[in-house]
């Protein structure tokens, strides 16, 4: 394969961080505000929110794993994984609505949840953000490591640690805002990269002729555009992990507490299409590999990408590939140092350690300092070479268990602090016993796992539909799902545990949070959400508002 | 599928994510001159 020179590799690396460096300067403060480190000012414009939600939720494996989907699949591959992907920013803007309507100076989504329920859910929620943000930082670093290494003379752990520190370098002195101004560029990036790259090697390849002689030699499978193994193995797992990904990711909820509120819908409809065209469009470089009969570099289909540019690419776009990666890498990894950073600063510090008597100046400097624990912690596992992508797919499914519990939370007043916690651990441990399978999956054992599974496609569709359509859609739905999938379900799902497991944390999460619910008689005035959940900068009520979480007024 | 509707089927794509990234560099030029109008800062 053709490799950069190692001065080149370097001068990319340096130009890239630098001028991003340099941007961020841009809005470096010298007395910078706690909430606008966090969250910007909440009034962030349409093109830079977009752009910035769009950058966020393209990360290096985005495109490795949509092209090894549009590799193993065939024609229908790509856009099992872009489609769906996509979507997930989609969906959560409903309930993205709710979050702001009910507490417009959030932080963080476990804030809400404070202020709902008390200490035990919230940490719960801030808990799984900081193991999935932290996985993501890892993933983010590898992912440089990995295309340093393959693109040029240089190692795996140079490219770590030249993009750990070039990423911290302009993301520590302004935080969110770092990283919201800094997104326009790196998407403006890996969008031209995308647009001047995929014609290229398309007709490299010879064009309109590949298909004539490439599509004969796929397998029917590959070649239809409804694979029942593409929508089984790639789009029906993804697609359960659409709502839990989105909940369970701080990054996300960081941007739509930071954009204007009327913005929103189209800032989550522009970034879906955004995410959708450049993930889907590189994921058929995999499809014209397969058509091409390209066998990935040691039977790896991660190398697909980085082999198809330096094959087919000449020397600059080969460069442009590499911007469009260390673009794409770069804007995720520094939203996920943001996201923890307010996580620790708010959820951690600001509830917790400072015993409802946050101080701005301290709370800055746990915020900065979070970012450099994380990153060394980053760097360091980064190193290590772990089997990140199976931790992934592992948190994954585990936010599983807490979707239902945080949305239900938010428009149910019945729910209770314990209802939320027994449920989250319920569906853990039950998650847990179907994918490592601690119990062996036959007879009554598979037949509940099974119908558990059944309720948590039901509760997946359900939420969804409820979302945009309202409670009796949503309830409509959800129930016929469930009576959908129930007979194909029993006896055959217990044959795929990552699938099995996933909606088994739904369903029993769900079950479990709504039968303890229905023991209380509790009824949650939403107002108090809004009276708690408030600005830390400048705000002498917010010293005093969490002496401990006093019961809101019970409406009866 | 025809080789046509193939090659569109892989080239859309680009064209849309070109698409996207001419709107949000119009709207982030209108940002900028309206913060620059207002006196506010763009994040």
């Amino acid at each position: 394969m053709y490799q950069l020179s190692t001065p080149t590799v370097l001068l990319l690396l340096l130009c890239f961080y630098g001028l991003t460096f340099l941007v961020s300067l841009r809005v470096g403060r010298k007395d910078e505000n706690v909430d606008g480190y966090m969250v910007s000012n909440n009034s962030i414009g349409f093109g830079m929110a977009a752009a910035s939600m769009t950058a966020t939720w393209i990360w290096a494996a985005s495109f490795y794993a949509a092209a090894s989907s549009g590799y193993k699949f065939g024609l229908s591959g790509a856009l099992h994984y872009g489609f769906w992907g996509a979507l997930m920013i989609l969906f959560i803007y409903p309930f993205g609505r709710r979050f702001r309507a009910l507490a417009p100076k959030a932080h963080t989504l476990a804030e809400i949840m404070h202020a709902r329920h008390g200490r035990s859910s919230q940490m719960i929620l801030a808990g799984s953000n900081i193991v999935g943000s932290m996985i993501s930082l890892m993933v983010n670093f590898t992912a440089a490591g990995a295309l340093v290494a393959v693109l040029s003379p240089l190692s795996f752990v140079h490219g770590v640690l030249i993009a750990g520190f070039g990423i911290l370098g302009y993301t520590i002195w302004s935080g969110f805002r770092s990283s919201v101004l800094t997104d326009f560029g790196q998407l403006f990036a890996m969008i031209f990269a995308a647009v001047v790259i995929i014609p290229i090697i398309f007709f490299q390849l010879g064009g309109p002729e590949l298909f004539a002689q490439g599509m004969p030699t796929l397998s029917p499978e590959q070649a239809s555009f409804y694979s029942k193994t593409a929508i089984l193995e790639q789009g029906a797992p993804y697609f359960v992990a659409v709502l839990a990904y989105a909940i369970g990711n701080q990054t996300i909820a960081q941007r739509l507490f930071a954009v204007r509120e009327d913005l929103m819908k189209s800032t989550f409809v522009t970034a879906t299409i955004g995410y959708a065209s450049i993930v889907i469009g590189l994921g058929m470089l995999g499809f014209l590999a397969l058509l091409a009969g390209v066998q990935p570099v040691e039977g790896d289909l991660n190398n697909l990408i980085p082999q198809m540019a330096s094959t087919y690419l000449p020397p600059f776009a080969i460069g442009l590939f590499f911007i469009m990666v260390i673009g794409s890498l770069s804007s995720t990894a520094d939203s996920d140092l943001s996201a923890l950073s307010a996580l620790v600063m708010t959820d951690v510090y600001g509830k917790n350690l400072a015993k409802g008597k946050p101080n701005a100046k301290t709370m800055l400097f746990v915020g900065r300092l979070t970012m450099v624990v994380a990153t060394m912690l980053a760097v360091v596992f980064a190193s290590l070479k772990l089997d990140i992508l199976t931790m992934l797919i592992f948190v994954g499914a585990l936010w599983g268990a807490i979707v239902f519990p945080v949305i239900a939370s938010l428009y149910w007043g019945r729910i209770t602090n314990a209802a939320f916690t027994s449920a989250a651990f319920a569906g853990f441990l039950m998650f847990l016993v179907a994918r490592f399978e601690l119990l062996e999956l036959e007879g009554v054992v598979a037949l509940s796992f099974e119908l558990f599974a059944s309720i948590g496609g039901g509760v997946v569709i359900g939420l969804m539909a409820f979302g945009f359509f309202g409670r009796k859609v949503g309830f409509i739905l959800g129930g016929l799902a469930f009576l959908i999938l129930a007979p194909f379900a029993f006896g055959f799902l217990r044959d795929y545990p990552v699938l099995l497991s996933s909606l088994t944390a739904y369903g029993v999460s769900t079950v479990v949070c709504v039968l303890v619910s229905l023991l209380s008689n509790e009824d949650f005035d939403f107002d108090c959400i809004n009276e708690r959940v408030v600005a830390f900068h400048g705000n002498t009520d917010a010293a005093t508002e969490d002496e401990g979480v006093t019961p809101c007024p019970v409406l009866r | 599928m025809s080789s046509f509707a193939l090659t569109l089927y892989v080239l859309i794509w680009p064209v849309i994510a070109a698409a996207v990234l001419i709107t949000l560099c119009v709207s982030l030029y209108r940002d900028m001159r309206k913060a620059k109008r207002d006196g506010t800062d763009l994040v």
